[in-house]
């Protein structure tokens, strides 16, 4: 066991555990039922999660609705941005 | 042809004007620039403290994203000819201007509404300085325009929900 082999192992995990994010910003136009049915027919979610996430974005300003590789997430804000929704790639909290 | 899955119901008069307002859209989108406010709401920062990387994002996405509204508009164009030919406000008398039209819409068309619509009101908000919950002028017809807009969005989408 050495040294640098542990450091390298904790390195690889902490970035396992920031993964980017996809943000969905509250705007003052799109209808909360429009918002709740994007969130339902793009990422398949139940009206009960989907319309808990609506709430979290109109509410709170925003919400993280997916994490995972950027690459991911930027297909994803595509897509919000396809919907007409205003959507941010960001790199995860820790 | 896919099945239908909605079938909306329209007065003469409100199917000219939103062929209109769809019109106008695709023009919009024709000569498009994201130094217009109203296209920019269309392609938005998709990197909020990152200006290079949200360039960098726009210039991949904008083009695909631009292109699938112009669909969309033509989509909903069509579905509002009636017997083909194309519903102009100024044809419409009073007598016909509450006949109801029925349009049936398969599940294609029913997203290019839902998108449109929601388009419509974002390029509307833009142009009438909507920056927060609130903002109304019940004087300007304009926001009469934006309200029917979302009265539609809404009702579509609980016929689809049903």
């Amino acid at each position: 066991m050495t040294l640098p082999l542990v450091e390298r192992d904790v390195a690889e995990l902490t970035q396992r555990e920031q993964p980017w994010q996809t943000v969905v910003w509250n705007d003052p136009v799109n209808l909360m039922s429009y918002v709740t049915h994007v969130f339902r027919e793009y990422f398949g979610f139940s009206k009960a999660r989907a319309e808990r996430l609506m709430l979290a974005v109109h509410h709170e300003g925003h919400a993280v609705v997916a994490e995972g590789p950027r690459e991911q997430m930027e297909l994803h804000v595509q897509a919000m941005h396809d919907y007409g929704l205003w959507a941010t790639v960001r790199r995860g909290e820790q | 042809m896919t099945e239908r899955i909605v079938v909306l119901e329209l007065a003469r008069l409100e199917a000219a004007h939103l062929t209109d307002l769809v019109e106008q859209f695709a023009e919009l989108l024709a000569d498009s620039t994201v130094a217009d406010p109203a296209v920019a709401r269309l392609v938005p920062d998709a990197y909020r403290d990152d200006a290079e990387a949200a360039a960098e994002f726009r210039s991949v996405t904008q083009g695909d994203l631009l292109e699938r509204r112009v669909a969309d508009t033509r989509t909903v164009r069509d579905t509002l000819l009636v017997d083909g030919a194309r519903l102009a406000v100024t044809a419409i008398d009073e007598s016909s201007a509450t006949d109801v039209l029925t349009l049936p819409l398969d599940e294609g068309q029913a997203a290019a509404w839902l998108r449109t619509l929601a388009a419509l009101r974002l390029v509307l908000a833009a142009r009438l300085g909507i920056t927060e919950d609130d903002d109304h002028d019940d004087g300007d017809p304009r926001f009469g325009v934006y309200d029917w807009l979302g009265f539609r969005l809404d009702g579509l989408l609980r016929a689809l929900d049903d």
